[in-house]
């Protein structure tokens, strides 16, 4: 089954750089496949941690604003310091301290999310949705709306670095590939090799009968969010990076693209069945569509409805193949 | 089966292309000029870009007319994708004064100029030309009329826009340094719609609410003063004076209807063929032959004059004889 899946993203996606590539000369190049594996990553980080939600039967609607969150801390601490009143001393932390900050302020409102959904029994929906509003609110509180500029920092404040993590280079790549293919890598052996994995796929295919065989599940399940807070995080320090500026409105509406990439990537929204391999070639296939539109000038407008058409297409074939009688068994695991 | 299933998945995939089919690339004889907006379901934007294309194509460019959405990642990834396809130069209506620079000097070090038009840079000698139009400039004319109209006496409301935008900032300056010069004029409440129409028409609602006392609403700008006249309308009071900014098509239909009483038109479409005059001849001699910052000053729109003014320019520019 998972076979079938991945197959049939891999197709879409080999139709789709075939028909770019056809239709424009500069779509096939190196510099041009860099840049697009640069711009996918942004999504496809987000969608990595969002396959895990997702396989666990859940939802993470808060991610794009836990990005902006992540982003404006990263963008406060580094230009404006953390202002210690009482003490009249102002802290300024050096590059990886504020990237560690700020994916722990992801991993907190990811575990803020967990808690939601598993303490207080609130609809994974509903749970991020409250959580959407909150971060991106806290994302504007930080600057009053307004926008951190100038994220290179201070050599004399010793601040600085923090852009390489959207600009930096190794062997020509840009640093945020050789994050998506880290994280990619780690999640799928995470998915694929590790108890933890089992786990979530059981939890999201029957809860239930995953509580009944011992399995912890919210446990199980605040992890996932975590996660999810992490990756979200994760993005949205790069953004600050790349762009070398932090702004509130960072984020907004990427959880519709990051759930798009893992549905396209064969993972079932009722849980329980997917890959992360899936969702890596879904968040392609939805960057060569955003990359590959532009280069040919279409206009936003139908920019919108093709990528609205092919998602749902997708959908409809991954319902034509996991229908009951095709050999294809729904709901099983890996 | 399951190779029906991949089959069938092609076909539909290819169906969903067929659509783009038409769009395939010309030989790239000519240079190309990228146009990058925010989202042109606003007609602003919508006009300037136009305003760009036509003109770019005039001169016998190729052009790319691209969206940002206000969204300073997606602005930054199409900055890659118009020197990718290789622009020669770029108009940019920016994402964020901040948040655009890095994309901005991106462009200046592959050796592409940009041209910004409406709103401006928080740095300078990165963009080629800066072109916008006078905001503060504009307000005062706007403020002028709206106490000219109130017979500088009443109480008033003013809408601002999103507070983190600098033109919202500069507007209501603009406002506030007319107004504050007119004892009679007291201000009941001035309240943040963050450009918005819904916004402003509920929190019109809202202050009607607290006191049916207002003789004025001055907006930041027309889609504000739109939604609150249908507020005021609504509530029964058509004769309070609602002046706007921006000068969109919608607001000086609605002046000709006698629901607004003025605006300031922003000259979008001007501006958008000016910055691709001082583009092709930039590329033609390597000098626009002015500063990077230009301000062009705004124009008032009333009733009397309203049937002069077209989609953000006066009637005879918009037909394309330009300054």
């Amino acid at each position: 089954m998972s076979l079938l899946v991945r197959l049939r993203a891999l197709v879409a996606l080999a139709v789709l750089v075939v028909v770019f590539s056809y239709l424009t000369p500069a779509f096939l190049t190196q510099g041009n496949l860099v840049m697009l594996a640069k711009h996918v990553a942004l999504n496809a980080i987000l969608a990595l941690g969002m396959t895990f939600v997702v396989l666990s039967g859940g939802i993470d609607l808060s991610v794009g604003s836990i990005a902006g969150l992540a982003g404006m801390t990263a963008g406060w601490l580094l230009h404006d310091g953390l202002v210690l009143r009482p003490l009249g001393v102002v802290v300024y932390f050096s590059a990886p301290a504020v990237i560690g900050i700020g994916l722990l302020v992801g991993l907190a409102v990811g575990a803020l999310n967990g808690l939601l959904v598993v303490r207080a029994r609130v609809a994974p929906f509903i749970a991020t949705l409250g959580t959407l509003y909150v971060a991106r609110g806290a994302a504007l509180l930080i600057s009053g709306g307004a926008t951190f500029p100038n994220l290179v920092g201070r050599a004399d404040l010793g601040n600085t670095g923090f852009t390489l993590l959207g600009t930096g280079t190794l062997l020509k790549l840009p640093a945020p590939i050789w994050m998506m293919a880290a994280l990619g890598m780690a999640f799928a052996f995470v998915a694929g090799r590790t108890p933890f994995g089992r786990r979530v796929y059981a939890v999201g295919d029957n809860e239930r009968a995953a509580a009944l065989v011992g399995i912890r599940v919210a446990r199980v399940k605040l992890a996932v969010y975590m996660m999810s807070g992490f990756c979200a995080a994760l993005t949205g320090l790069i953004i600050a990076a790349q762009l070398q500026a932090a702004h509130p409105a960072t984020g907004a509406t990427f959880e519709l693209s990051a759930i798009a990439a893992v549905v396209l990537g064969g993972t079932s929204l009722s849980g329980g069945r997917g890959s992360v391999g899936g969702t890596l070639v879904g968040a392609f296939v939805i960057g060569v569509l955003n990359d590959g539109l532009v280069l040919l000038g279409v206009s936003e407008f139908w920019q919108i409805v093709i990528k609205g058409v092919v998602i749902v297409a997708a959908v409809v074939v991954d319902q034509l193949a996991s229908r009951p009688g095709t050999g294809a068994v729904p709901g099983r695991q890996r | 089966m399951r190779r029906k299933s991949v089959r069938s998945g092609v076909a539909v995939l290819l169906v969903a292309l067929a659509g783009i089919a038409g769009c395939r690339a010309a030989p790239p004889t000519k240079r190309l000029i990228a146009i990058v907006t925010p989202a042109h379901d606003n007609p602003f934007f919508k006009a300037e870009a136009e305003a760009a294309d036509a003109a770019a194509r005039a001169l016998g460019y190729e052009t790319l007319v691209l969206s940002h959405d206000d969204d300073a990642s997606r602005q930054d990834q199409l900055v890659d994708s118009a020197l990718a396809k290789g622009a020669a130069a770029i108009i940019l209506d920016n994402a964020g004064a901040d948040a655009s620079v890095a994309a901005v000097r991106k462009a200046k070090e592959a050796g592409v100029p940009s041209f910004l038009i409406d709103r401006e840079l928080n740095a300078t000698g990165i963009a080629t030309a800066q072109i916008v139009s006078n905001n503060y400039q504009g307000a005062s004319l706007g403020a002028q009329e709206f106490v000219r109209l109130l017979g500088e006496r009443g109480t008033y409301v003013e809408l601002v826009g999103r507070e983190s935008d600098t033109n919202a900032a500069i507007r209501s300056k603009g406002y506030g340094d007319v107004l504050r010069k007119y004892p009679d004029l007291v201000a009941a409440a001035r309240v943040s719609a963050n450009w918005s129409q819904t916004e402003a028409f509920q929190k019109m609602e809202t202050i009607l609410q607290g006191s049916r006392k207002i003789d004025g609403v001055l907006a930041g700008n027309d889609t504000m003063a739109l939604g609150a006249s249908a507020a005021l309308l609504a509530a029964g009071l058509p004769k309070v004076i609602v002046v706007g900014f921006d000068g969109s098509p919608d607001a000086i239909a609605a002046i000709r209807r006698g629901e607004i009483r003025a605006t300031v038109l922003q000259p979008a479409a001007p501006i958008a063929r000016s910055a691709i005059e001082q583009a092709d001849l930039f590329l033609r001699t390597g000098s626009t032959g002015r500063p990077e910052k230009q301000s062009v000053d705004c124009l008032l729109v009333t009733p009397e004059n309203a049937d002069r003014f077209g989609i953000f320019a006066l009637k005879r520019e918009a037909a394309g004889t330009g300054r």
